[in-house]
C-alpha cells in the first residue's frame, strides 16, 4: 500500500468528535529589532495541532521553539507590531480566531480560552486583592450581581483547594468558615506562597468556565509536591468540565503522567505528534529520540549524558524511521533527499494510524495533502 | 500605622533642631554676623552719638551681643510652642503683647555703684503709682502708652550704657591704659573689675557724668517698666495659648519674631507673600501635572512612535532653557509694547483692579480676568521646565509595568486595553510618582526667586531674597523653619501614601 492510501484511511477514523481548538499551518514572525533591515524572526513556521474536549495536549520542545508564541496567538496576545501572523489559522470550534476583531476577542479571552502562566510570583497584580482580581475576570464575562459574583469567586477558589486549610480549622463552625472564605478574598498576592498563587491564577482562569485552558509551563516554578497537586487539580477540573488543556512544559515526567497526546516542536514546527504512550514507547523522529535519550536513568553509570545533538547528528537515526526521511535543518547536506517543492520543503506527514512526523517533501510525498494532525485520543483512566 | 506616624513626628523634632542650628550657624558665620543687616552705616552721618544709640538699641532688642549659641537658644524658645513665663496677650490689632523684659545690669558698678535697693524699690513703687493713676483709662490706650514710655526709657538707658562704655574707652586712652581695650578699641568693662577708681585723672569728669546719666536713666527705665508690668498683669487684653502651669509654663503658637529690616512681625510678612506664591503655584503645578502625566502615559503606550520622540524632545528642549533667559525674552518680546505688548510686564493686578467687578463687565475686564492676564507670563515661566522630568518619570514607570507579567494576565482575562493601562499599569506606576508628588508641598511655599524677581511679584521668593540681601535673620530662619517643617511632613505623607498605594508596604 502506498503512503497516500494509508493516510486517507486513518483520517476518516479519527474524525470522531468536533475539535475544540485547531491550529493549522500557523506562522508567526517578529521584527528583527537588532537588525531592522534584516530578515524577520520566524518564531513559528507552520504549526499544526488539534485539541479535543477533555483532552490534554502536551507541547514539548526546547526553549525558543515557539510554544508560547503558538499559545499566545490563540488569544491574539502577540504584540503586533513587532509580531505578525504570516499565515495559517486557529479555530475555536470552527470560528477563526486570528482575524477576530478586538471587541470579539475580549469575550474569547478569559471567557472561552483561559491561560495560566509560568511565573506565579509575578503574574498577579500586587496592588489588588486576589478577590478583586478574580472578580474582575468574572464580571467581565458574566452578567452577575456583585453578591453572586463573590459567591462564584469563592466557589472558584474552593475548587482549586485554597480553602483546604481553612476548612480543617473551622471544621465545626460553618459561620466562621464562611467568614474566613470571604476574608481571604481581601488578601493581597504577596501574602501567598508560589503554589497558592498559582492556584489563585488557576481559579481566576477557570472562574468563567472556559472551554480551553492554555497552561504555559504552569508548574515550572513550583516544587515537585505542589507541581503534582496542581496537575492533579487541573486533571480533575478537566474531567468535571470537559475542558481541553494545552499543557506546555519541558518536563517529560509531567508529560508522561498527564498528557493524552504529545506534540513535539522544534524551531517553530511540529516534528512529531502522537498519543503519549506510543510516543514514549517508540519515539520515531530523531529529535524526539534525542530528547528522550537525554534523560538520565538512575541505574546507567556514565561520565557524560547524551545530548539531543549526539542523537540527531547520527545519520543512522534518520534511517530508523520507516518510509520517509524526517525533516532536520542540520542534516548532512549530502544526505538530503531531493525535494518536490523547494519553496516548501517541510510537511507533517501521517505515517501511522496515530502518528505524525515532520519530514522533507520528497517527490514521493509530492501529492500528499499534509492534513493537520488530529488525534481524538484520551488515555484510559 | 498610628505608632509609626507618632514615632516619625517625634523624630522630626531633632531633625528640625539640626536644620535650624545649621541655618543659624550659617547666618552667624556670614560676614558681619547675625546682626549684619542692622549695622547702621555710619559713612556720612554727622551725629555719631545718634548712630551709636541706635545701634545700642538694636543690639539690646535682638540680644546681638550674646554668644551665638545663646541667641540660638533664645530663638528656639521663641519658636517653641512650649513657652515659659506669663502668657502673651493679643491686642485688638492682632499683635502679640508680651511682658516687659528685664533690664540689663549697668556696667562698672565697682566705680560707680548702682542705685541703692531702696531707690530701686522706690522707682518700682512710683511705677505702680503711675499705673494706678491711669487705671481709669481705657485699657488699650493705657497699655499702649505705658508700653511706649517703657520702651523709650529702656532705649534711653541702653543708649547711656553705650555712652558710658565709650567714655570709659576715652578714659583708658587718655590715661594710656590701652591694655584695658579690646582689639576693636572698645572698652571691656570686665577688665576694669577690681581696679581702683581714679577720680581726677584725665577724662574722669566726662566718664563720671556719663555714668551718672546712666544710673538716672536706669531708675527711670525701672519705674516705667514697673508701670508696664503692672498694666500687663492687669490683663488689658485676652491671653493667648493654653496654660500648663499658670504664670510659668504655657503652650502657644510659634513666634516667628519681628523682621529686623522692616520692623514688622515675620508672620505678617509671610501672610502677605505666601498667598501670592500659592496663587502662582496653584495654577502652575496642576498645569504641569495635567500635561506631563498624560503625555508620559501616552508616550509609554506608543513607545518609539513620533509622539514619544517629539514629546520627549520638546520637553527636554524646554527644560534646557534657563528661566532667566525665558523670563527676559517673554518680557522683551511678548510683554514689551514695542513688540507684541500682549501682557503686562510686572505685578499681579492692575492699579484699578480693586474697584472692578469680579467678572468682566462695566467696561472693564474684571478682577479675575485681570489677574489671569497678569499671571500668564510668570506662570508660563514656572511651568515650561517642569514637564520633562515628570513625564519621563511617568513614562519610565509605565514602561516598567507595561511589560510586567500581571499585565499579560490582565489581557488574558479579557480586560480591554484602556482598562489594562489605567487600572493595572498606571495604578502600579503611581508608586514611583509619589516621591515626586510630595515634593510639590515645600515647592509650593518656597516660591521661585527668579520668576518672582523678573516679574516683580511680591511672593515668597522675593521676600526671602530681600531677607538674604539684608541679612534679616528672623525672616531667613522663619522661612527655613517653615519649609523644613513642610518638607518633613511631606516625606511622612509620602510614606503614608506608599502604604496606601502598595499593600506590600506596611509599617506595623
Ligand atoms: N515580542 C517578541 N519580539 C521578538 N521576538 C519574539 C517575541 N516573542 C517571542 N519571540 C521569539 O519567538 C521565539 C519563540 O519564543 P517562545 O516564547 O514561543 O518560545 P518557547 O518555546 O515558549 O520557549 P520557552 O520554553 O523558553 O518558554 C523566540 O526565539 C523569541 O526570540
Ligand atoms: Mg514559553
Amino acid at each position: 500500500m502506498s503512503v497516500q492510501a494509508r493516510t486517507k484511511g486513518f483520517l476518516d477514523a479519527s474524525k470522531a468528535t468536533v475539535p475544540l481548538l485547531s491550529v493549522s499551518d500557523l506562522a508567526v514572525s517578529f521584527d528583527n529589532a537588532s537588525n531592522p533591515g534584516g530578515p524577520r524572526i520566524q518564531a513559528v513556521a507552520g504549526v499544526n495541532m488539534t485539541l479535543f474536549p477533555r483532552q490534554t495536549l502536551a507541547v514539548v520542545g526546547e526553549s525558543g521553539c515557539g510554544k508560547s508564541v503558538t499559545a499566545m496567538s490563540a488569544m491574539q496576545l502577540i504584540p503586533r507590531p513587532p509580531g505578525r501572523f504570516d499565515r495559517g489559522s486557529i479555530r475555536l470550534e470552527g470560528r477563526e480566531l486570528l482575524t477576530l476583531p478586538e471587541h470579539e476577542m475580549l469575550k474569547v479571552r478569559g471567557g472561552e480560552i483561559a491561560m495560566i502562566f509560568q511565573e506565579p510570583m509575578t503574574s498577579l497584580n500586587p496592588v489588588y486583592s486576589i478577590g478583586d482580581q478574580i472578580l474582575e475576570a468574572i464580571l467581565l464575562h458574566q452578567r452577575l450581581e456583585m453578591t453572586q459574583a463573590i459567591e462564584r469567586a469563592i466557589g472558584a477558589l474552593d475548587e482549586v483547594g485554597i480553602y483546604n486549610r481553612l476548612k480543617e480549622r473551622f471544621k465545626a463552625d460553618a459561620l466562621a468558615l464562611a467568614q474566613g472564605k470571604r476574608d481571604l478574598l481581601d488578601e493581597y498576592p504577596h501574602r501567598f506562597s508560589g503554589g497558592m498563587r498559582q492556584r489563585v491564577m488557576i481559579a481566576m482562569a477557570l472562574a468563567c468556565q472556559p472551554k480551553v485552558l492554555l497552561a504555559d509551563e504552569p508548574t515550572t516554578a513550583l516544587d515537585v509536591t505542589i507541581q503534582a497537586q496542581i496537575l492533579d487539580l487541573l486533571r480533575q477540573l478537566q474531567r468535571d468540565r470537559g475542558m481541553g488543556i494545552m499543557l506546555i512544559t519541558h518536563n517529560l515526567g509531567v508529560v508522561a503522567e498527564n498528557a493524552d497526546v504529545v506534540c513535539v516542536m522544534y524551531a517553530g514546527r511540529v516534528v512529531e505528534y502522537a498519543p503519549v504512550f506510543d510516543l514514549f514507547e517508540n519515539p520515531m523522529h530523531p529529535y524526539t529520540r534525542g530528547l528522550f535519550s537525554s534523560i538520565p536513568g538512575l541505574h546507567d553509570m556514565r561520565s557524560r549524558l547524551t545530548t539531543v545533538e549526539d542523537v540527531t547528528n547520527d545519520p543512522a537515526e534518520f534511517r530508523r524511521v520507516p518510509g520517509v526521511v524526517p525533516w532536520w535543518p542540520h542534516m548532512d547536506a549530502a544526505a538530503r533527499p531531493a525535494l518536490a517543492d523547494a519553496r516548501e520543503p517541510y510537511i507533517l506527514h501521517q505515517i501511522g494510524p496515530q502518528r505524525w512526523l515532520g519530514c522533507w517533501r520528497t517527490p514521493d510525498l509530492a501529492g500528499h495533502a499534509s492534513p493537520p494532525p488530529s488525534l481524538d485520543y484520551r488515555r484510559p483512566d | 500605622m498610628g505608632t509609626y506616624i507618632a514615632r516619625r513626628l517625634l523624630l522630626m523634632i531633632p531633625t528640625l533642631l539640626g536644620i535650624t542650628l545649621l541655618v543659624f550657624s550659617l547666618v552667624a558665620l556670614a560676614p558681619g554676623g547675625i546682626g549684619a543687616g542692622l549695622q547702621v552705616s555710619g559713612g556720612q552721618m554727622s551725629d555719631t552719638s545718634r548712630v551709636m544709640q541706635m545701634q545700642a538699641y538694636l543690639e539690646d532688642r535682638y540680644g546681638l551681643n550674646d554668644p551665638v549659641i545663646v541667641q540660638y537658644g533664645r530663638w528656639l524658645a521663641q519658636i517653641s510652642p512650649l513657652k515659659f513665663g506669663p502668657r502673651f496677650q493679643r491686642s485688638p490689632s492682632g499683635a502679640w503683647v508680651r511682658p516687659p523684659r528685664d533690664l540689663p545690669e549697668p556696667p562698672l558698678q565697682g566705680w560707680f555703684p548702682a542705685a541703692s535697693q531702696e531707690a530701686v524699690a522706690n522707682a518700682g513703687t512710683a511705677g505702680l503709682a503711675a499705673f494706678d493713676a491711669m487705671k481709669a483709662q481705657d485699657a488699650n490706650d493705657r497699655h499702649r502708652a505705658l508700653q511706649r514710655d517703657s520702651e523709650a526709657s529702656r532705649r534711653a538707658y541702653v543708649g547711656t550704657v553705650r555712652a558710658t562704655r565709650e567714655a570709659l574707652a576715652d578714659w583708658a586712652r587718655a590715661n594710656d591704659r590701652k591694655d584695658l581695650l579690646d582689639a576693636k578699641g572698645a572698652a571691656d568693662p570686665a577688665r576694669f573689675e577690681g581696679m581702683q577708681a581714679v577720680p581726677g585723672s584725665p577724662s574722669w569728669d566726662a566718664l563720671a557724668k556719663a555714668a551718672e546719666a546712666m544710673h538716672v536713666a536706669r531708675l527711670q527705665a525701672i519705674e516705667r517698666a514697673a508701670a508696664e508690668r503692672a498694666s500687663f498683669d492687669a490683663q488689658p487684653y485676652p491671653s493667648i495659648g493654653l496654660p500648663l502651669i499658670p504664670g510659668t509654663m504655657w503652650l502657644g503658637p510659634p513666634d516667628l519674631g519681628v523682621a529686623f529690616s522692616r520692623n514688622r512681625p515675620v508672620a505678617d510678612l509671610i501672610a502677605e507673600a505666601l498667598p501670592v506664591t500659592l496663587l502662582l503655584n496653584l495654577i502652575a503645578f496642576p498645569i504641569i501635572y495635567l500635561i506631563a502625566i498624560p503625555t508620559g502615559v501616552l508616550a509609554a503606550m506608543k513607545r518609539g512612535s513620533w509622539f514619544d520622540s517629539a514629546s520627549g524632545a520638546i520637553f527636554l528642549m524646554l527644560w534646557s532653557v534657563p528661566t532667566v533667559l525665558a523670563g527676559v525674552l517673554l518680557i522683551g518680546f511678548v510683554a514689551n509694547k514695542q513688540y507684541l505688548g500682549l501682557f503686562p510686564v510686572s505685578g499681579l493686578h492692575d492699579t484699578q483692579a480693586e474697584n472692578w467687578t469680579f467678572l468682566p463687565g462695566a467696561g472693564t475686564r474684571g478682577w479675575l480676568m485681570d489677574m489671569v492676564w497678569h499671571v500668564a507670563l510668570p506662570v508660563t515661566c514656572l511651568v515650561y521646565g517642569g514637564f520633562a522630568v515628570l513625564s519621563k518619570q511617568c513614562r519610565a514607570a509605565m514602561l516598567d509595568n507595561l511589560s510586567a507579567d500581571y499585565v499579560r494576565t490582565a489581557k488574558a482575562k479579557g480586560v480591554p486595553r484602556m482598562e489594562v493601562v489605567i487600572r493595572h499599569v498606571f495604578r502600579n506606576s503611581l508608586l514611583p510618582l509619589i516621591t515626586m508628588f510630595v515634593g510639590i508641598f515645600p515647592a509650593m511655599l518656597g516660591g521661585s526667586v527668579i520668576v518672582e524677581r523678573i516679574f516683580s511679584v511680591p511672593g515668597m521668593g522675593t521676600l526671602i531674597l530681600q531677607a538674604i540681601d539684608l541679612r534679616d535673620r528672623e525672616i531667613i530662619l522663619a522661612n527655613t523653619f517653615m519649609i523644613a517643617c513642610v518638607n518633613l511632613l511631606a516625606l511622612l505623607l509620602a510614606d503614608i501614601l506608599y502604604a496606601v498605594a502598595d499593600p506590600r508596604v506596611s509599617y506595623e
